[in-house]
């Protein structure tokens, strides 16, 4: 009789016979901050003790999976169980909204599941089951106005939102009818995703024909983007950008309408600089890509960045900041100092987008 | 009657089926991933619709991922979803049986 077991990767030798297996299906990358992430781990095993399928969940993403299927059962039987295995695990805590990203390969096994695919490219692809699913979220946007024909779309993380960001929209505002402003949700930045977002709001509250909000799950998130939050190397860059940018292209741009996306220049992060590069490969002619020089300093040389009004927050050089900032964000700074301050310590990185 | 919470009954595994329900605010959206669904889907559809009837449930996604189950199994593993959806596990409603 097969069965589904937890595994205990914290075991060595169980540890060493997971690792072995995955090594033998093709995965390879065992690097802590990967592993580290795994909320559970299960094994399936045959009649005979021999581990044959396995596979792990990671907050809502089904991650290292890999299956020996039985040659004398139904195809797919071993998969489908170690995958409702992990589904019903992670129903049991409450979540029911999954995502999986995996290689070309497994699509089929996965639609067969009841699985839908967000955004593929050749190398792999992104797939989600359970709600609220994209369909609702793109329900909870505001609509752009029927008449609007030039819609354009931002994504930034605004950690926090400055007179740069303000700069961008504006730009961007002059280029179009309407303008979507997606505020990064992933929580790991030294702002939180609350704070940006309120931010973003305020400091755009006196300008007209935009909509700002969250970005959800879908758009640079660890999900379709885990690069933009730990460092990758490069091909992995390249892969997940192509990932996330089809994602917008295909389940946010085109449903909407939206026919340009604006983009700072990035004069620093090599990350950001290949993301900006991937997006002129793939979005147009569906979508035009804009990309505006950075705002600088009366000094017409420093750019006004966001690392660097983290790097004075954590010196407490506030003075400063009075360049970089519009007032919404300065006074929350100045109210919130301590807090902030004490995040920095605690291990928020500043560099850290 | 709208659901207290997303439930999950049943497994992918060969003749069984997957029951998910999630709250909504209007009305019963009806998803069925099937093999059989050209030769089945109706029924599939009537069975676990005739549950959440039962159980005064008219607001809700259902997600049904069918793996060839035969009606009973169907409707058994509907009735759990909505047990669990309405977080009444603990206490079965012998008269929807």
């Amino acid at each position: 009789m097969e069965q589904v077991r937890d595994l205990f990767l914290t075991t060595p030798a169980v540890r060493r016979q997971w690792q072995t297996f995955l090594d033998d299906h093709g995965i390879h990358d065992f690097s802590e901050q990967e592993t580290a992430g795994l909320d559970a781990t299960l094994g399936l095993y045959d009649g005979q003790g021999q581990l044959v399928g396995t596979g792990s969940v990671a907050g809502q993403t089904i991650k290292y999976l890999a299956v020996n299927e039985d040659p004398d059962a139904p195809a797919g039987a071993r998969f489908n169980q170690l995958v409702s295995a992990l589904e019903s695990h992670l129903a049991a805590a409450g979540i029911f909204h999954l995502f999986v990203v995996t290689k070309i390969q497994y699509q089929q096994s996965f639609e067969h599941v009841g699985f839908q695919t967000l955004a593929k490219t050749d190398q792999g692809l992104i797939l989600e089951k359970g709600r609220p699913d994209i369909n609702d979220y793109r329900q909870s946007l505001p609509k752009a106005p029927a008449t609007t024909k030039r819609r354009a779309a931002i994504v930034m993380n605004a950690n926090p939102f400055t007179k740069g960001h303000r700069y961008l929209i504006e730009r961007a505002l002059s280029q179009a009818d309407f303008l979507y402003v997606f505020v990064v949700s992933e929580d790991v930045s030294l702002f939180t995703s609350e704070e940006r977002l309120a931010l973003v709001k305020a400091g755009t509250a006196d300008l007209d024909g935009l909509a700002v909000v969250p970005g959800g799950p879908y758009m640079v998130s660890y999900l379709s983007f885990p690069a933009y939050f730990i460092a990758d190397q490069e091909q992995a860059v390249t892969f997940q950008t192509a990932l996330d940018i089809s994602l917008f292209k295909d389940q946010i741009a085109q449903p909407l309408g939206i026919n340009l996306r604006v983009v700072g220049s990035e004069p620093h992060s090599r990350t950001t600089a290949i993301y900006n590069q991937q997006m002129k490969k793939y979005l147009p002619p569906t979508v035009q890509v804009l990309e505006i020089p950075r705002l600088t300093l009366a000094d017409g040389q420093s750019v006004v960045s966001a690392t660097t009004v983290r790097q004075k927050i954590a010196s407490g050089d506030l003075a400063a900041l009075v360049d970089y900032l519009p007032s919404c964000t300065q006074a929350f700074i100045h109210q919130h100092l301590q807090t902030l301050q004490a995040r920095l310590k605690k291990g928020s990185k500043t560099d850290a987008n | 009657m709208q659901i207290k919470q997303s439930a999950l009954a049943g497994t992918l595994e060969s003749s069984d089926v997957q029951i998910m329900l999630s709250p909504a605010k209007q009305g019963i959206q009806f998803d069925l991933v099937s093999d059989v669904a050209k030769q089945f889907g109706d029924q599939i559809k009537a069975t676990v619709l005739a549950v959440l009837a039962a159980y005064d449930i008219d607001q809700v996604t259902v997600k049904v991922v069918d793996k060839g189950a035969l009606d009973p199994v169907i409707k058994a593993r509907a009735i759990t979803a909505c047990q669990r959806a309405l977080a009444i596990a603990d206490q079965p409603q012998w008269e929807v049986l």
